[in-house]
């Protein structure tokens, strides 16, 4: 009995002590988070682009407005077989999936939802943390799409490999400026300093660099080269069939997640908004969240205006125009720096 | 089909059948990296044995295999054997039945056209919602179709000596209301389509087709108009109405991939003018020579040529004096495009996301470049 109430005794303490990581890797940027945002995106992204393209969207499943498709579709990916083709690379093939989505949801991690509300507060680090962890990304599909010993997953795959170098690149320099400009690589200090003026009026180069960086990280239509249906069948994703696939269409939101965030950390304020009813914590993660819808939805809606840009024109974008503009926002931010108007 | 031999350091890539924007076809790329180095098509890979199957029907009998070459476009295909038939059975057809049947060539050519259109779209990895646009515009013409001939695709409404039915009543009104519609409705796809931006990234400049290479290899239809070279049947050598009728060819003098998408973008505003012109002036009469079910051609061997949506067709017909054709030699569009489309990695500069964009810029039906 006295195991049993001392066990008892302990859980409680420990749930008392560490009530808030708890809560954080369970609830807000953990699991429950990650997983709810993704299913509400996929269904909030069908509905939303048929009503921008004067469809009616999924309708049946679930009642009214067919809330229940995405959940419908999900155990159907659950329970579909899953076919692994002859000659792959077994290890490597059902690998990557698998680790595919747990890169982004490591980068989310380290976003500050609200001034002490962190869940891997790793101070200064912050933002190298973000961009080495993005840096692994890319490599991710390219295993993937070289183990699928399949023509089109390979060019799809050294499709990734060019286009996210291509970005990346520029991405990093004008998170450098922003760094630059606070004299900080923490991520809270950076969205504190934005509370009087948030840093897409100083820094509106890199603003428009960065949301176009976060459209070509995430894949999304006009940069869904990787993926292009009409070419290359799904990209690197071509021969991943039932829950793997599910793993990888599950990544591309993830991936948007964490770059938007990371986004809305650097330019658009982050936490930053009106405290509400006196609880600060609650209300940054409030308007976090309310300025993170808004960018999803900008974001899909730009679906609906484009074409998908050829690959040679992407890399034209990245390296004859995002790269020297982010090196022309460093000289300014340095510059500035130097004379003290920041 | 022997495959040719693969060079040293290209990679050969099959596009189709198991492809999602293929259609039935199965097109082989060499290609080095993004680029496409030959494109080769397996022409013969839909063989269906129309022409065989027209030796075994009666003339009537025949129009219903034929139709099935082209389903988007089955009354211009249908037309092109039904002249063959009348010419060969030496038959007059009646002034109102000619109007008819340009109208609802006209129709057929736009819902035709309004397909070729939304897949260039969506070849582009617009998502699909011009597709999805011009796939519901298309139910303007089909439910003309159904009012007037009772089925919506394979119509089988011309017969040797004429059309099936006459008009319906307040039919001309229904087509003046559709053709409103469809005017409005295109002002929006120019907006856009073809002023957006990325779209013109991606289709300018892509498979220039040169006005002399487009005549040596043989193009037709909105490829060689699209090269700047005004041949249209219609015109030269004109059939059914349209001779009595006020239309102009379109030309483009791009000669790339947008230019064809244009050519049919205007086209399709000359068959809306077509079609009111024939609901407001259609004369009246008979509609029909009355032809025996089972009617015997005597021996000849004539060649009938129509403009369909694709371009030029010709209808190549020995008969010997029985009921069934003797032979029947097809000369298709498709075939003839697709030569083109084999030999625009030689002629232009081409990556692999090009491929779809070309294809469509040429509008193949696979089925009926194989017959």
């Amino acid at each position: 009995m006295n195991i049993v109430l001392t066990l008892w005794k302990f859980i409680i303490e420990f749930l008392t002590v560490n009530a808030k990581p708890l809560l954080q890797i369970i609830v807000l940027p953990g699991l429950l988070w990650v997983i709810v945002y993704a299913i509400i995106a996929v269904w909030f992204e069908r509905k939303f682009l048929a009503r921008a393209m004067l469809r009616v969207g999924p309708y049946y499943c679930g009642g009214r407005f067919g809330w229940l498709q995405l959940i419908a579709d999900f155990i159907k990916l659950f329970f579909k077989e899953m076919i692994i083709p002859r000659d792959v690379n077994t290890f490597f093939f059902l690998l990557m999936p698998v680790l595919l989505p747990s890169v982004p949801a490591l980068a989310v991690i380290l976003i500050p939802f609200a001034s002490d509300w962190v869940l891997w507060n790793v101070g200064s680090l912050g933002m190298p943390m973000f961009f080495a962890i993005a840096g692994i990304a890319p490599l991710i599909p390219v295993f993937a799409g070289w183990a699928s010993n399949n023509k089109y997953t390979f060019i799809g795959a050294w499709r990734v490999a060019y286009m996210y170098i291509s970005a990346e690149i520029p991405m990093v320099l004008c998170a450098a400026s922003v760094a630059i400009m606070v004299g900080s690589f923490d991520l809270v200090v950076i969205a504190r300093a934005q509370e009087n003026m948030w840093f897409f009026i100083p820094q509106f180069i890199g603003f428009v660099i960065f949301f176009l960086g976060v459209m070509i990280q995430s894949e999304r239509t006009p940069f869904d080269m990787p993926g292009a249906e009409t070419e290359l069948v799904l990209g690197w994703r071509t021969e991943y069939s039932g829950v793997l696939y599910g793993f990888v269409m599950f990544t591309e939101y993830v991936a948007l997640q964490a770059w938007a965030l990371m986004f809305l950390t650097l330019y658009l304020g982050g936490f930053n908004g009106p405290v509400l009813f006196g609880a600060t914590t609650a209300s940054h993660i409030f308007w976090l969240v309310i300025k993170f819808v808004l960018l999803v939805t900008l974001v899909i809606l730009l679906r609906v205006i484009f074409p998908r840009l050829r690959m040679d024109q992407m890399l034209k974008l990245g390296w004859q125009y995002l790269t020297p503009l982010a090196i022309l926002n460093l000289v300014i931010t340095l510059a500035l720096k130097l004379w003290g108007v920041y | 089909m022997t495959e040719p031999v693969i060079e040293p350091d290209i990679m050969r890539m099959s596009w189709g059948p198991q492809h999602p924007m293929s259609g039935q076809t199965r097109i082989l790329l060499d290609i080095d990296g993004e680029k496409v180095h030959r494109i080769i098509a397996d022409l013969g890979f839909t063989h269906r044995g129309i022409e065989k199957i027209l030796e075994n029907r009666t003339f009537l009998q025949g129009i219903i295999p034929m139709e099935r070459m082209v389903m988007a476009d089955t009354p211009n295909i249908g037309l092109g054997y039904v002249m063959a038939t009348e010419e060969a059975m030496g038959i007059e057809v009646p002034e109102r039945a000619n109007w008819i049947r340009s109208m609802i060539c006209e129709m057929a050519r736009i819902n035709s056209h309004l397909y070729a259109f939304g897949l260039q779209a969506e070849s582009t990895g617009y998502f699909p919602a011009v597709f999805l646009w011009t796939t519901v515009d298309r139910t303007i013409i089909l439910r003309l179709f159904e009012e007037l001939t009772g089925a919506r695709w394979s119509l089988n409404f011309f017969m040797p000596g004429g059309v099936h039915k006459d008009l319906p009543k307040g039919f001309e009104d229904k087509v003046i209301e559709g053709v409103e519609y469809l005017r409005r409705r295109f002002e929006q796809y120019w907006v856009a389509m073809v002023e957006n931006a990325t779209f013109e990234l991606r289709c300018d400049h892509v498979g220039v087709l040169k006005p002399e290479d487009a005549i040596r290899l043989g193009a037709t239809g909105p490829v060689l108009r699209g090269s700047g070279i005004p041949i249209d049947v219609r015109k030269d050598e004109p059939y059914a109405a349209y001779g009595d009728l006020d239309f102009e060819v379109i030309t483009e003098s791009a000669c790339d991939s947008m230019a064809r998408t244009k050519v049919r973008y205007r086209e399709i505003g000359q068959s809306l003018d077509i079609m009111e012109q024939v609901a407001n002036e259609v004369p009246s009469g008979p509609i029909r020579t009355n032809v025996p079910l089972f009617a015997r051609a005597k021996a000849a061997e004539v060649l009938s040529r129509v403009e369909t949506a694709r371009g030029e067709m010709g209808v190549h017909l020995f008969t010997d004096g029985g009921m069934n054709p003797y032979r029947v030699k097809i000369h298709s569009p498709t075939l003839r495009n697709m030569y083109v489309f084999e030999r625009l990695a030689e002629l232009d500069e081409i990556l692999v996301a090009d491929i779809p964009v070309l294809i469509n810029s040429i509008d193949p039906w696979y089925l009926d470049s194989d017959r």
